[in-house]
């Protein structure tokens, strides 16, 4: 016999059913954990590399409208109102812009197939800024009217590339370009085309919902966002870094929910431990007091027990990572159906540093949770033990 | 080597008062082979408990090698059992998740000594086992449990060994195995005192003595 640890772990392998659920119920709260806190790094990593992407620098947006910002830069929402129509000369007009790009998203209603279109007029090339992921059939529109529909819309209405698209208004003649692949997000109810497309079928050729703006010079975005907001009326601007803070917050408030319940999972596991670890003891009375008698003391049987626990609690934890990084990609799938805002890309990577905290965070809560049953079998009376 | 002066032990059972041993009086030579014989609850066992240290008389003192243990805390106590005593128990309490090897080493993680296998071959040895190192406890009968409990007992070099009913559970072909090894101990210098309810063995040790209620009657 070598040494305290090897003889806990051969008694945690006398119990192997016992041991690996307990074991499992760790490894599962420490790999959400671990999901957990990585994924908040890899959310808002993502989401920087997401708006850095759309290469736009600020919106603007008719004022009162602040809000739903993010929710059209990264999947699209109908601002119930229009800028005027005097907006774009004037941002044209203004020095130091390097591109200034109309986004319109409207509610079009289409009477002769009694329903209503959800369009998104930008220019294509943005579009394809903003949306690296997109797994198109077909091809993004080229020409002035063709569409990219959304996958349920093209869905609903058993449409595929190259179909003719029932247009609302008369004399214009819509084909389908191609079919966006299934996001599980609102981009698929989109209707998407081209911004002129989509101001001529409004009515309202120079209307928009939003602007676009990508500066010269990015150190100048406060000086060119305050000369514009002075100078037209009725405008209110808001840069990416606030529209990354806003979502970020969001992130934020989702995480520490998340991690509260993840923590309460860690101590339900815990005590599933102690309890695990407290029938063994019991079980093993008599052997306690043999191993007094063979002459350990009460620190012996104190660590040998603690020793338990924590192997328990480590390998737990450890193969809760492992886990959690092989299911990185599920538990995005997940997430991505039930959070809003998720940018593409990974979220979930392996950090050593998170890793390791997670490990040691759960190692602590071992050593708390093996410290009870320690000490019941530090005080196993030996004479009691083996009444020979 | 050990003095037992007027050892009294009461147990306390709910509310009445158990004497266990009522004023014994022993002294125990070094080297020898001593039978402990008597009717069953009449103390023996609490009797070889605080010989070995394990348990604290009530009353009277127990001199260890000319040291009273009277007043010794716990951690004084541990010492002696790992220094200079082995105990040997009717159930063999054998670690099943162990190798006979890793069984017979056990007391060396406590006395913090490394385990050496040329040590513990010849120990295997001596009880017969050195073809059984690597065995589960599961994998032994009777008397081979008892012989490596018997080498585990053995691993510290205690000056005094002490077994409670060894034979309790085995046959006679195995008891007389075990007796055997015992004999060759206290032949080799080792004090061997052993508890039993076998009349022949009792017969055939230097001394035997006898209890009845707590006291020694022969
Ligand atoms: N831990 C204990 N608590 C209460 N009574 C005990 C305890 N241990 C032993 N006794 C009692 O002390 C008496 C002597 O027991 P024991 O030494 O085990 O006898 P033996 O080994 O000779 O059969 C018995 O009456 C027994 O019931
Ligand atoms: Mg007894």
């Amino acid at each position: 016999m070598t040494s305290y640890l090897k003889l806990a772990a051969k008694n945690i392998l006398r119990h192997r059913t016992r041991s690996l659920l307990t074991m499992l119920g760790i490894a599962a709260s420490v790999g959400v954990l671990f999901a957990v806190l990585s994924f908040n790094k890899g959310f808002t990593e993502g989401l920087a590399l997401e708006l850095e992407r759309t290469g736009l620098h600020f919106m603007i947006v008719p004022s009162g409208c602040a809000h739903e910002v993010a929710a059209l830069v990264l999947h699209g929402a109908v601002i119930p109102k229009f800028l005027d129509t005097g907006v774009m000369e004037h941002v044209e007009r203004t020095e130091g812009i390097d591109l200034a790009t109309p986004i319109l998203v409207a509610q079009l209603p289409d009477r002769q197939r009694g329903k209503i279109d959800l369009i998104y007029g930008i220019e294509m090339d943005v579009l394809e800024a903003i949306k690296p992921g997109w797994e198109i059939t077909g091809t993004v529109p080229r020409h002035e009217h063709e569409v990219l529909l959304g996958y349920e819309v093209a869905q609903h209405d058993n449409l595929k590339p190259g179909d003719p698209f029932s247009s609302p208004a008369e004399g214009v003649d819509l084909v389908v370009a191609g079919i966006v692949g299934y996001s599980g997000s609102q981009d698929d109810a989109f209707v998407y085309l081209p911004i002129k497309t989509a101001q001529s079928l409004l009515g309202y050729p120079q209307s928009a919902t939003a602007i676009g703006v990508k500066v010269d010079d990015p150190t100048r975005i406060g000086a060119i966002t305050a000369s514009l907001t002075s100078a037209v009326p009725g405008i209110q601007i808001v840069t990416m870094s606030e529209v990354m803070n806003s979502v970020a917050n969001l992130a934020a408030a989702a995480r520490a929910l998340s991690l509260a319940i993840v923590l309460i999972a860690i101590l339900i596991s815990a005590v599933g431990v102690m309890n695990s670890i407290l029938m063994a003891v019991f079980e093993r009375t008599q052997e306690i007091g043999m191993m007094r008698a063979v002459g350990a003391s009460r620190w012996d049987i104190f660590r040998i027990i603690l020793s338990e626990t924590t192997i328990l609690a480590l390998v737990g934890g450890v193969v809760g990572i492992v886990l959690a990084t092989l299911g990185a990609r599920l538990i995005e799938t997940f997430v991505r159906s039930v959070m809003p805002f998720v940018p593409s890309g990974d979220m979930i990577r392996f950090e050593p540093i998170v890793a390791l905290g997670s490990v040691a965070f759960i190692f602590v809560i071992g050593l708390c949770a093996g410290i009870y049953p320690a000490v019941k079998a530090s005080k196993i009376n030996p004479v009691e033990a083996i009444k020979g | 080597m050990i003095e037992l002066k007027n050892i009294e032990k009461t147990y306390r059972r709910g509310v009445e008062n158990v004497r266990a041993l009522r004023g014994v009086n022993l002294t125990i030579d070094a080297g020898e082979l001593m039978a402990i014989v008597g009717p069953s609850g009449a103390g023996k066992t609490t009797l070889l408990h605080i010989l070995g240290c394990l348990d604290q008389p009530t009353k009277g003192e127990v001199v260890f090698d000319g040291i009273s243990t009277a007043s010794m805390p716990e951690s004084q106590l541990v010492k002696i059992r790992r220094e200079k005593i082995g105990f040997v128990f009717q159930q063999f309490y054998l670690i099943p998740g162990l190798s006979v090897f890793d069984n017979i080493a056990l007391p060396l993680l406590f006395s913090k000594k490394p385990a050496e296998h040329k040590k513990i071959e010849q120990l295997a040895e001596m009880v017969g086992l050195e073809h059984r190192l690597n065995h589960a406890p599961s994998q032994l009968s009777g008397g081979e449990m008892q012989r490596t409990a018997i080498a585990r007992g053995l691993v510290n070099d205690p000056a005094v060994l002490l077994a409670d009913e060894p034979t309790g559970n085995l046959d006679s072909e195995n008891s007389e195995k075990i007796y055997a090894i015992l004999r060759r101990l206290s032949d080799e210098g080792l004090t061997t005192i052993m508890i039993t309810h076998n009349p022949e063995l009792a017969g055939r040790a230097e001394r035997t003595i006898k209890i009845r209620d707590g006291l020694i009657c022969s």
